[in-house]
């Protein structure tokens, strides 16, 4: 194809979202909010995601060391642990710095009782983090089989539950976003079918005139391309208008959450090339698949 | 040149469009094609376009066998066939000008060629001074001629023409006919189709009639143009 005729089907691709503003506009539309509603319900589903992560990450698995042992021993102990493939980090906090914890937390009246106890009953203890929780409970399990341990201590049903959550909330996000896709898809195919119908007589006369399949369907592929790359920058805007908002409510006003060990939500910034990007590829994609798609029918002449 | 052996179409409504057809147009012949409604005309022309496909028999156009012709091939057909339509079939949202331009743009033509061809084809028509207009804003008989300057921009073998003055005033039909008799003169066989027998009486050349899905009659007769 000449660089003369491949400008002419650019031009013709741009004429055609003026020539049908009306169309356009209602395609642009149906994208912008087809893209808003998946774009945010991923991103809902994305920092829901780092929430729990945020928890699972601060669940500690306790393991309380035998009374009397020697410190290579307990070296020999905290290496084994360590070598254990979900072990992530481990720490060591000594029945001292357990016995100055407590008695820090006690009110004024409790330490002066405490004062009077002349022996330190905490032990030592080694606190761990799991790199994957679903594991933590096996993990647990091999540690207490270990010389030297007293007990094991893990919050095993607060993470089944957690993965529970975590798994139910997957498959949600899940099939929203395919719904959502599916129900966008039907929605801009059955749009751009419309905008076609009303050009099949133009379809029809390239047909009889010699046009190649190719040729007719390019100007429709680039006009939903860029009906499709402006909504995704509509939208885009609009996300991170409605992102932000939230953002700063979260982190203003509900400090609570980091009290809670929560992790603080994604900010924009962090997430904006990957939404950027993925707004605009699946708008182009859209826009010009569907189009294309719709063009097919008309072209059996 | 268009050649029809034992061509019979039945559509899948069992109705039978045409009967064992044999054709032949040589290049360079002006045809008039008659006969009543539903006689098989719309037929033979979609078979010539390769809209649809013969049922049993060939046909061959410009060279190309259309029962052998891939579907992928078919633009390469119609590139070398002019058609004119009794609705004109004009693009409204293109000017005059691009109307015409366009079927040199669909093969690919260079666009110094389509800058020198399209206003020598538009002034050959008649309609150099309606190059930017619109076709809303054309009578019935321009609007034709707009369709005849793209039928013959891509200078074809062939020109079929169907009922070309089904909806215009009868004065400019013979306007119309004399054009296409130009046309031909310079070498390009032409297919008309038409109900109007007055026209064709006055240009007289090859009538061939269509009744019931056969031919009734294919012969040359004298017009009344030339008695004068």
């Amino acid at each position: 194809m000449k660089i003369s005729s491949i400008r002419y089907l650019v031009h013709q691709g741009f004429k055609g979202i003026w020539k049908n503003r009306m169309m356009s506009f209602a395609s642009f539309c149906i994208m912008l909010v087809s893209l808003l509603m998946v774009g945010i319900s991923l991103l809902m589903a994305i920092n829901i995601n780092r929430i729990i992560g945020g928890i699972e990450d601060k669940s500690e698995l306790v393991v309380q060391i035998k009374d009397g042992i020697s410190q290579r021993d307990i070296d020999a102990l905290k290496d084994r642990i360590s070598a254990l493939p979900n072990v992530n980090t481990i720490e060591f906090y000594s029945k001292e710095q357990a016995w100055e914890s407590m008695v820090k937390d006690m009110t004024k009246e409790e330490q002066d009782l405490f004062h009077y106890a002349d022996d330190n009953f905490l032990p030592d203890t080694f606190r761990i983090t799991v790199h994957d929780i679903k594991d933590m409970t096996l993990t647990t399990t091999q540690i207490g089989t270990f010389e030297n341990v007293e007990s094991t201590r893990s919050p095993t049903e607060f993470t089944d539950v957690l993965i529970s959550i975590r798994r139910i909330l997957g498959i949600i996000s899940g099939a929203i976003v395919i719904a959502l896709v599916l129900v966008c898809l039907i929605i801009i195919s059955n749009t751009t079918r419309a905008s076609v119908f009303a050009r099949r007589k133009e379809i029809n006369i390239m047909k009889y005139v010699g046009a190649k399949n190719s040729f007719i369907r390019i100007p429709f592929f680039i006009e939903g391309m860029v009906v499709g790359l402006l909504a995704a920058a509509g939208a885009l805007g609009l996300t991170k208008f409605a992102y932000e908002g939230v953002y700063n409510i979260f982190n203003n006003d509900f400090k609570l959450w980091s009290v809670l060990g929560i992790n603080n939500l994604y900010s924009f910034n962090d997430l904006f090339w990957q939404v950027t990007i993925a707004y605009a590829a699946a708008g182009a994609l859209i826009g010009a698949i569907g189009t294309s798609f719709s063009t097919g029918k008309h072209l059996k002449v | 040149m268009v050649e029809f052996k034992d061509v019979s179409v039945t559509y899948s409504s069992g109705v039978d469009a045409l009967n064992r057809v044999n054709l032949k147009i040589n290049d360079g012949d002006f045809a008039f094609v008659v006969g009543p409604s539903g006689a098989g005309k719309s037929t033979l022309i979609k078979l010539v376009l390769k809209e649809i496909d013969a049922t049993a028999g060939e046909v061959i156009v410009n060279g190309f066998n259309l029962r052998k012709l891939r579907r992928r091939k078919v633009p390469a057909l119609r590139r070398t066939i002019g058609v004119v339509f009794q609705d004109f079939r004009l693009i409204p949202t293109m000017t005059v000008y691009e109307n015409v331009a366009f079927v040199l743009r669909v093969i690919d033509a260079p666009a110094k060629y389509i800058r020198s061809r399209v206003p020598y084809v538009i002034n050959l028509v008649g309609l150099a001074d309606k190059a930017k207009s619109y076709p809303t804003e054309l009578s019935g008989g321009e609007q034709q001629r707009v369709a005849l300057a793209r039928a013959l921009v891509n200078d074809p073998k062939l020109i079929i023409a169907d009922e070309p003055t089904g909806n215009i005033d009868p004065a400019l039909s013979y306007e119309i006919v004399g054009l296409l008799k130009g046309i031909n003169e310079c070498g390009t066989t032409i297919l008309m189709v038409t109900h109007e027998h007055e026209l064709v009486r006055y240009f007289g050349g090859r009538i061939i009639n269509i009744n019931k899905g056969s031919i009734a009659f294919d012969e040359v007769i004298g017009g009344e143009n030339e008695d004068k």
